[in-house]
């Protein structure tokens, strides 16, 4: 049977501007997927995020995949594309306003 | 006799009714974060708090990868649990920051009637971030072991409608300076729960529950919810670089009917500890039998730290 394992990676938070998530190790998975509830806004915000990995959880590159575009409130989900290897993160950027955010990943294999 | 059989035998020293044996090569098997409780009104929200709580990493498996050697793996296999904290720290008399902590429990419960003894026992590492290189007056630039403030074992128990937290915590480093010696939980005697809040109105807390994050430090490494192990110094291993992990043993054994601690062992060396209480509240509601083992790591500046589990046995007897 295989694992699965959702993790939190940020809750209960207003962000704007940038940042990134916590270094997270997934290698023992073959699927991921950053889910992003926008739980409340705060004037007119939109998420870019970019999902980012690396080699040893300090130094990090894109993953080759377009950015993901996030508006509204509700339930977003960023599949991770294949071979991620161990240190996965997303990189965020939020303009024009504040997202009280749920941020996970889950992760099966 | 499976291979896991002879390892449970060879590496730890199980009481007779073992309740969880927890091999993180197979997966995290229950063990989780530690996250505040979402009950408030009206989205789930936490209740209003002085410390947050909410900024603790995840636990997570981890293949222990590094930037120049790659992979570590742990010691039964490839993947280990790993606690992690933020790279977020306040001088150690302050109430803690943000993220400076990284917790794991399981939520399990007493089964057998007339259950004397509870014991945790685990194979473990500790490393700190390889971001950037501390240079100066250091004795070895690049060995970032002072990073790391504290870690420890124990448990969260309710029985007979009694509650307390057990553990033993080995306090690494205070604001920079290694102290490198075990202290067991017991909250002083002469604070009140206002004093365990450091001080402070609005919050929920009770002297003697939840010392990672509650009650007050000293600039010595005194901490009111903690006290100096006996005899208990000891420096563990850390070796040479924050790459190299060598995995090393502990256990803890406590007396559920005379709620005292029993023993505690750290590699080869054990202290009698027959005669020390736990640390006693009125119980909560809902949670009578309740039995959590839990781990926790702390850093001690702005710098991720890491504290890895390969396996752990809780037992009764």
């Amino acid at each position: 049977m295989k694992n699965f394992n959702d993790s939190h990676l940020e809750v209960k938070k207003f962000f704007k501007g940038h940042f990134d998530t916590h270094p997270y190790e997934v290698g023992w998975a073959d699927e991921a997927i950053f889910f992003v509830m926008v739980q409340k806004i705060e004037g007119n915000p939109t998420m870019v995020a970019q999902v980012q990995i690396s080699q040893d959880g300090v130094h990090w590159c894109n993953d080759g995949s377009e950015p993901a575009v996030i508006r509204g409130l509700g339930q977003h989900a960023i599949k991770v594309q294949p071979n991620f290897g161990n240190y996965l993160r997303v990189a965020v950027d939020i303009e024009g306003g504040e997202m009280f955010l749920n941020l996970h990943i889950a992760c099966k294999g | 006799m499976s291979v896991d059989e002879i390892m449970l035998r060879s590496r730890f020293q199980p009481l007779e009714r073992i309740l969880s044996y927890d091999i993180f090569n197979t997966g995290l098997n229950g063990w989780m974060t530690l996250m505040p409780n979402f009950t408030e009104y009206p989205d789930f929200d936490v209740p209003k708090t002085l410390v947050n709580k909410d900024q603790w990493p995840p636990v997570m498996l981890s293949s222990a990868t590094f930037r120049y050697p790659g992979t570590h793996g742990a010691m039964s296999g490839t993947y280990s649990m790993k606690l992690s904290t933020r790279p977020k720290a306040n001088p150690y008399v302050e109430k803690p920051a943000e993220g400076c902590l990284g917790h794991a429990i399981k939520r399990m419960s007493f089964w057998r009637p007339g259950s004397k003894y509870l014991q945790i026992e685990c194979w473990f590492t500790y490393t700190a971030e390889q971001d950037v290189v501390d240079g100066g007056d250091r004795p070895q630039p690049g060995l970032h072991e002072n990073s790391i403030r504290d870690f420890g074992l124990g448990f969260d128990v309710q029985e007979g409608g009694k509650r307390y937290h057990v553990g033993m915590r080995y306090l690494n480093a205070v604001d920079g300076q290694m102290k490198q010696k075990w202290q067991y939980e017991f909250s002083n005697d002469e604070i009140t729960d206002k004093d365990w809040a450091f001080g402070l109105e609005g919050d929920w807390c009770k002297k003697g529950v939840d010392p990672w994050w509650f009650g007050r430090r000293y600039p010595n490494g005194d901490h009111d919810g903690f006290k100096d192990l006996p005899d208990g110094e000891q420096k563990l291993i850390y070796n040479e670089t924050d790459c190299k992990l060598n995995w090393q043993y502990m256990r803890l054994k406590i007396d559920t009917q005379l709620r005292e601690y029993v023993e505690f062992q750290c590699q080869d060396k054990t202290w009698d500890m027959r005669g020390i209480p736990a640390d006693c509240v009125d119980g909560y509601g809902r949670i009578d039998n309740l039995i959590n083992p839990l781990f926790w790591v702390g850093t001690d500046t702005d710098r991720r730290v890491f504290f890895y589990i390969d396996s752990v046995v809780v037992s009764q007897e």
